[in-house]
């Protein structure tokens, strides 16, 4: 015991006299710089913040997955099989046998069913998945029904396509957690969720050591996992919120991945030749919105005016080149039924006669609400500066997203700047949000984004609610190039660009799996 | 002044005179020895002729910039380095930034103004109203005066400007809730140092209304002092305003300010270090600017010293 101190105290002293030369990361670590502030709890039935999914995403398997070997085709995950009723309204799942928690207890189909069961029950963010198939509170234990140790079926109360049944149990709240252990941490009834906040009870890649807030989250490997004992043993995340830090970082050797280095930091390593940076598509799409509150927004004419006074190339070719790719309609690029065609250019002069026939010749004014941070205020200043060359002065209203948000969605907002990203790789996710709206008096049961702009669209909704009953998969793409063509043309919502992460690793590191979502961003194949 | 005086005296004779005729000569005499003062004090010059410099940049900034405007964008040309086009180079949207550092010095004039408007007033009323008045006027007001005090001056002015939310009149007004308090307190030691003179016994006995007192003798009295001490703290409002900036507080885009400029240019400053340098310096001349003026005036008006 002594000894130990003593050694301990020894290393201590030599590592604080050593030169900072051994910047190298542990050779069984993987270190990654990114922002994690946004994680508000790793509860798989609560996170619905990108950093806290892409850890439950490594920390939790799910019953449909994207494998990390393969992370473009969904395939049974936890699951081993599953059969659909003719009906299509009853799904039955066969667990993979053998499989074992990182607790070591046995996964077995009444884990998967409390888990589905707790996300309905819980009533948390991202409940409202799982909500879309009619399932609630009242109801859920009859439509999640455990038959064997080995199998479950699950009812859907909505005629939907099983694509999207299957997308969704691809999602977070997919994730099967370790019964056993949540219960053994229940606290007054929530299932363990304040326990499974800041611990994990999983069967992925890894289990979670510590997270601590806006500092870093740390994983160890999960011996028992199906894909088999991940490569490096020990991830950490550090929270670094400069960019120019990050850079900083990579370049010593401090890290071994940057996530959030700006087109800026980019350039100022080309050349490097310890950094390795790779462009992935991501699935989130940044947009301009028009509130038709406001009463020159409810003529067509103008809203299209408008599309013609941003300089998408512009802006994608100088502050956001390499970090957005042009992209307008409301499904990105790069899935299943998206529409590439982008049929808007930056022109000031047709634009102008497009107002002038409209009825509006002396120029017109609207305010913009902005969150305060890079890059909306820069994608902001930039439009301002755009559309002011077209006769429409925009003036800009920072202010804290979170302020932004809440004004957004109590339709307070003139033209609002936002991102959005997708809940799971079905286009029915934004089709949804951007094409459906029931209910366009001011307290509806939901929010999408036609509805916070006002957007009264009962022929269009229509058709987003046949497209997802449509179980002809071709008939069904054509439907959604439709809605995001008409979205396009007559839509309040200006969609400007799909983000792309410009990903710094060093050299040395490979296989590090990143999707377009924080669903598929996998840690367990890396090596270095 | 008659005739043969004026013939037999020069200019320099007649103000630097120690016996003066009338209250014109007087007073004329001492603001001209003042200014002799201060010019004779290199610290002092210095800081005017920055300010007076500052304030000729913002009067003519159109002229400066050729007509340049500070929010006008050229996607192309962004961040380019310093040049003959650029004198200063672009930030990230391709303005200019010389441009932008000139108009800034409007942004950063009115705020300095503006709090010193709003701050003076506040710290004279309540300094020489608890310092005349005494008793429980004086502890509620010291005691609220306490309390302003017991907070970090940033941080208080952060906490004000989150509350009312970002903009440059927010931001004034935040800094202005923060500043006033060490006025009050000058202006409070201040009028008890006067009150027991026998010239306000006088005042009082030829039966002059304690309105009348304070505004007609005790304040006048106190202004001097309290210039002084403005000006050295105007280095520290001009801080303030463009640490408020810098945090998204203050000054909101487009808007040239300063301190939002250095925030902005923080992202690029491995590679492009004028974006975020140069509005640094900008911020750094001026505060010295005023620091050394402040410290000149101390010089020349405290009656101490001479």
């Amino acid at each position: 015991m002594l000894n130990t101190f003593k050694f301990a105290l020894l290393a201590g002293v030599l590592f604080t006299l050593a030169p900072q030369a051994y910047a190298e990361t542990p050779a069984d670590t993987l270190v990654i710089a990114k922002t994690i502030d946004d994680i508000i709890s790793l509860d798989p039935a609560e996170a619905y913040e990108f950093m806290g999914i892409e850890v439950i995403a490594n920390t939790y398997d799910r019953i449909m997955r994207f494998e990390p070997t393969d992370i473009t085709k969904l395939v049974p995950g936890m699951a081993e099989s599953y059969t659909a009723s003719a009906d299509g309204k009853t799904f039955t799942f066969k667990m993979r046998a053998g499989q074992k928690f990182a607790s070591g207890n046995p996964v077995t189909a009444a884990d998967a069913v409390f888990s589905l069961q707790r996300v309905v029950k819980l009533d948390k963010t991202p409940a409202f998945l799982v909500g879309q198939l009619g399932w609630t509170k009242d109801n859920v234990e009859s439509m999640v029904k455990l038959v064997d140790d080995a199998t479950f079926t699950i009812t859907i109360g909505e005629d939907y396509s099983p694509s999207l049944v299957l997308a969704l149990l691809s999602s977070v709240v997919g994730s099967v957690v370790d019964k056993k252990v949540a219960m053994e941490h229940e606290a007054s009834g929530d299932m363990g969720n304040a326990w499974l906040k800041t611990n994990s009870a999983g069967s992925g890649a890894y289990n979670l050591k510590s997270w601590k807030a806006s500092e870093s989250v740390s994983l160890e490997a999960n011996a028992n996992y199906r894909g088999g004992v991940a490569k490096l043993k020990r991830v950490i995340i550090k929270h670094i919120a400069e960019p120019a830090a990050q850079r900083l970082l990579i370049e010593k050797g401090d890290v071994d991945i940057a996530r959030d280095m700006q087109p800026d930091q980019i350039a100022g390593i080309a050349g490097n030749k310890d950094i390795t940076v790779s462009t992935i598509p991501q699935a989130a799409l940044y947009y301009v919105a028009m509130n038709l509150k406001t009463a020159e927004f409810q003529n067509p004419k103008v809203r299209q005016a408008l599309h013609y006074l941003i300089d998408y190339e512009g802006m994608a070719n100088s502050f956001l080149k390499g970090k957005v790719k042009v992209h307008q309609a409301f499904w990105p690029s790069g899935f299943w039924a998206s529409l590439d065609d982008n049929q808007y250019k930056y022109d000031p002069v047709k634009a102008k006669a497009m107002l002038a026939e409209a009825g509006i010749k002396d120029g017109i004014e609207f305010t913009l609400d902005t969150p305060n941070k890079a890059p909306f205020s820069t994608i902001a200043q930039a439009v301002q500066d755009s559309m002011a060359k077209g006769g429409v002065k925009v003036t800009l209203v920072p202010g804290e997203e979170k302020a932004v948000l809440t004004k957004y969605r109590a339709r307070g907002h003139q033209m609002l700047i936002e991102n959005w990203g997708p809940d799971y790789m079905d286009p029915h996710t934004n089709a949804d949000t951007f094409a459906r709206n029931t209910d366009n008096s001011d307290a509806p049961k939901s929010k999408p984004l036609a509805w916070r702009n006002s957007w009264d669209i009962p022929e269009l909704s229509k058709r987003t609610d046949a497209a997802v009953r449509e179980r002809d998969a071709d008939k069904r793409k054509q439907m959604y190039l439709d809605l995001q063509k008409d979205v396009m043309d007559q839509g309040p919502i200006m969609i400007m660009f799909q983000d792309t992460v410009q990903l710094a690793t060093r050299a040395n590191i490979k296989g590090y799996v990143m999707g377009s979502s924080s669903d598929v961003v996998y840690y367990n194949l890396t090596t270095k | 002044m008659s005739s043969a005086q004026s013939s037999t005296m020069t200019w320099h004779d007649w103000l630097a005179s120690e016996t003066p005729t009338s209250r014109v000569q007087a007073l004329s005499s001492r603001v001209y020895q003042s200014i002799g003062a201060v010019t004779a004090n290199p610290a002092a010059f210095t800081g005017l002729i920055i300010i007076s410099i500052l304030i000729l940049i913002a009067m003519f900034a159109g002229v400066i910039t050729h007509g340049v405007s500070p929010y006008a964008q050229i996607l192309a040309e962004r961040l380019a380095a310093p040049s003959t086009t650029h004198w200063f180079g672009t930030d990230e949207l391709g303005r200019d930034i010389f441009a932008r550092i000139v108009y800034g010095a409007r942004v950063t004039l009115t705020i300095v103004l503006l709090v010193s408007i709003l701050v003076a007033p506040i710290g004279l009323a309540v300094g020489t109203l608890a310092g005349y008045l005494g008793g429980w006027v004086d502890i509620v007001l010291m005691r609220v005066t306490d309390v302003f005090l017991a907070f970090p001056r940033l941080v208080l002015a952060l906490a004000f400007a989150a509350a009312l939310g970002p903009g440059i009149e927010n931001a004034v007004i935040a800094i202005s809730l923060t500043a006033w308090p060490p006025y009050a307190r000058m202006a409070r030691a201040e009028t008890i140092a006067i009150k027991n003179s026998d010239f306000i016994s006088a005042v009082v006995l030829q039966g002059a209304s304690t309105a009348r007192i304070l505004f007609r003798h005790i304040v006048p009295l106190c202004i001097s002092s309290l210039i002084i001490r403005l000006t050295l703290d105007m280095a520290g409002i001009i801080l303030t305003a463009a640490g408020l900036g810098f945090l998204g507080l203050g000054a909101q885009p487009p808007a040239a300010e300063w301190g939002a400029m250095v925030a902005s240019g923080r992202n690029v400053i491995l590679d492009q270090w004028w974006v975020a340098t140069i509005p640094g310096f900008a911020i750094f001349i001026v505060s010295l600017g005023f620091n050394f003026l402040g410290d000149g005036l101390r010089d020349v008006f405290d009656p101490k010293k001479s």
